[in-house]
């Protein structure tokens, strides 16, 4: 008897079994390799973005660094260094009568 | 009925053969035939064309520490098309940005696709623009320029505009060496405009940046502070218009601290973060772009060209009685009665009369000579923009009463840097040094950098001459009227000046303007500072010995103490140990 499903059955295996089974490995690699060069494709774009991601946070870390080297610079200002000695530690500039001047000894290669 | 299946079957793979063959045709038409313009259709919706902007170098002082950084920071934009309503958006932002309500509302109003808002923010505020969350308001980061020590050496590091370009002082001179190169790179995005593949084989670079290079000066902050204070007390109690401030190396050149300061009360000294806040007047390097008539400061040029010259001898005895002297048409008076002085003294007590009487001996070429030696009359070459040259005639165009007149320092003008560089040729021994602000230049791109050193421009007087003017400015310093620069526990050398400004209404020498100056160095005998101090119209007393002669001690005193120079004076109070 023949039927539509026998019509296939007969196309797919009346030119034997093995012949048939090589074509359906050729599809299944073509896939196969396709997914594979997708996914890989799929896969750098995502790494794309996360190392956008990365390298926008290290120039993020990068400003705040110098950001902050530019506030430690102007609260080293002399100025400022001055002003809180003389106002807030109440120190002096110390008066002639109070320096002491340290002659250095001349080391024995000197002599 | 198989027939009739078959024949159904046909036309199915007929029209599955037609489809892929349009298909295949198509592909065909746009692969091939329509290629070119697809591709460029392509680029342009894929790709993003990035202008790379390169970072500007930075400025150090002499122990590498920061006069002048840039950060990026947020600028506000805004896209008018989209929004609704301007009124209400622009009171919201004026509120932050502290910006005129109307002014803002005039630039969101209109379809336009861009338009800025308030460029180069401080991050607080560009924090409280985002969390807005507004959509047709947006930040993008530009480079803005910090002078994190504020006012320190503002005049001298000058300031840049919004597009960072250097607009005046060492910004300026040093522009292209700041500025780094700028670039260009071809970037893909994607369909919501994210960067993909930074850096990565998607990125295609036309121009790589070159960053700027950074500048080492030879000025040292604390100097530069000591001298700024310094100057900036005096003129605070003396009521002056402004003053002048220079410290220099005299064996190198090398400028140490260069202070410039314009008095406008009620406001601080010239902020180079703030630069439209201030007039052109108050951040103008007065140092180098002014011209003055130095007054007795002049003196040891003269001095030194008839010692020189050997028309005169340190100890020779010079009638100066009178008190005055006629000079062509011009009778010319000391400030008081000296009687006769050794020309020793006749520097040390300023005497005009005992000075115009040995520039009568010396003559006016031989003079002249002397005089462009110390290298008046032409630029230093000192590397900050604007230098003038000064005013100097040509001796053969000089009147009957200028020889007098130059001799003690009028109708000649010198800015205020000559005056230091000749202070450092009368310190080194007489050579005359060329000065210089700038150091070295480092490459950040890992070239080779440069390096600036000691540039001797020649010889104006000999060693020995030299030793007996440092001998005579000593003496000015211990006796004479420079008595209260004298620095405790270190020698000291130098001379007063107490210049008459001409009236601009009447163009004669005015009775009540004057310029007080000291310059010297320091310590005498081995000097390792030459100090000049210029105030511009004190108020009550005007004489140099008591303005600006303070002022010279102050900063000596401090400056040598931060330098670790030994004291060379040991005075009666001064204890010595042994270690």
């Amino acid at each position: 008897m023949t039927t539509r499903a026998g019509d296939i059955g007969s196309f797919i295996f009346e030119r034997g079994k093995r012949g048939s089974f090589r074509r359906v490995l050729i599809a299944l690699l073509i896939i196969g390799g396709l997914i594979l060069y997708v996914g890989g494709k799929v896969k750098i774009v995502r790494l794309g973005y996360q190392i956008e991601a990365l390298e926008r946070e290290k120039r993020e870390l990068e400003r705040a660094n110098r950001s902050l080297r530019i506030e430690a610079s102007s609260l080293s200002s002399p100025a400022r260094i001055e002003e809180i000695a003389i106002k807030r530690l109440g120190m002096i500039h110390p008066p002639k009568e109070n320096r002491v001047m340290v002659r250095r000894k001349p080391t024995s290669a000197q002599e | 009925m198989i027939m009739e299946r078959r024949g159904r079957i046909l036309t199915v793979l007929l029209l599955m053969g037609l489809g892929f063959a349009f298909v295949a045709l198509r592909l065909v038409y746009l692969q091939v035939f329509q290629r070119a313009e697809l591709t460029a259709r392509a680029e342009r919706q894929q790709e993003r064309l990035v202008k790379l902007e390169p970072k500007r170098g930075s400025i150090y002082d002499r122990m590498h520490r920061e006069l002048a950084v840039s950060l990026d920071v947020d600028s506000i934009y805004g896209v008018p098309a989209e929004i609704e309503n301007p009124r209400a958006v622009a009171q919201r932002l004026s509120q932050i940005l502290h910006e005129n309500p109307r002014l803002l509302e005039r630039r969101l109003a209109g379809e336009r696709r861009f338009v800025w808002l308030s460029r180069k923010v401080e991050p607080v505020k560009a924090e409280k623009v985002k969390a807005l969350c507004n959509p047709e308001i947006g930040c993008l980061l530009e480079s803005r320029r910090f002078y994190p020590k504020k006012t320190l050496a503002g005049p001298l590091l000058g300031f840049t505009g919004m597009d960072n370009e250097g607009l005046e002082g060492l910004e300026r001179a040093y522009d292209k060496v700041l500025r780094g190169v700028s670039g260009w790179m071809i970037a893909e995005k994607d369909a919501v405009g994210r960067t993909v593949f930074p850096g990565g084989s998607g990125f295609r670079y036309q121009q790589q940046t070159k960053p700027g290079n950074d500048i080492v000066l030879t000025i040292d902050e604390v100097i530069q502070h000591i001298a700024e204070k310094e100057l900036d007390q005096t003129l605070a109690s003396s009521h002056a218009k402004g003053g002048v401030c220079i410290v220099m190396d005299p064996q190198t050149g090398e400028v140490l601290a260069l202070s410039v300061r314009t008095t406008v009360h009620g406001r601080q000294a010239f902020n180079p973060n703030e630069p439209q806040l201030y007039k052109p007047a108050e951040w103008r390097n007065r140092a180098v772009t002014d011209a003055y008539e130095p007054g007795s400061i002049f003196k040891p040029i003269l001095a030194s060209a008839a010692l020189e010259e050997r028309v005169v001898h340190p100890l020779e005895r010079i009638d100066c009685s009178a008190g005055k002297i006629q000079i062509a048409d011009r009778m010319i008076k000391d400030a008081h009665e000296n009687g006769v002085l050794t020309f020793t003294d006749v520097i040390a007590e300023s005497s005009n009369v005992g000075t115009i009487k040995v520039a009568m001996r010396l003559g006016k070429e031989r003079f002249s000579k002397y005089i462009a030696a110390f290298g008046f009359g032409s630029k230093t070459g000192v590397d900050i923009p604007g230098e003038i040259p000064g005013l100097l005639k040509d001796y053969r165009v000089w009147s009957g009463v200028s020889i007098g007149s130059i001799a003690i320092g009028q109708e000649i003008g010198v800015t205020p840097m000559q005056m230091a560089a000749a202070y450092c040729a009368l310190a080194n021994g007489g050579m005359l040094m060329k000065p210089y602000i700038v150091s070295s230049i480092i490459d950040r791109d890992g070239g080779e950098g440069k390096s600036f050193g000691p540039q001797p421009v020649r010889r104006a007087i000999s060693e020995e001459t030299c030793a007996k003017v440092n001998r005579i400015l000593q003496r000015v310093v211990e006796s004479g009227t420079g008595q209260k620069a004298q620095p405790a526990g270190y020698t000291a050398a130098g001379k007063t000046g107490t210049a008459q400004k001409i009236d601009q209404k009447t163009g004669l020498y005015s009775k009540k303007d004057y310029v007080s100056s000291f310059v010297g160095f320091v310590p005498a005998v081995s000097p390792k500072l030459v100090i000049l101090v210029m105030v511009d119209t004190p108020e009550g007393v005007v004489w140099g010995g008591s303005v600006a002669a303070p002022v010279f001690k102050a900063i000596a005193e401090q400056s040598l103490a931060y330098l670790q120079v030994a004291p060379d004076d040991k005075g009666d109070r001064m204890l010595l140990v042994a270690r």
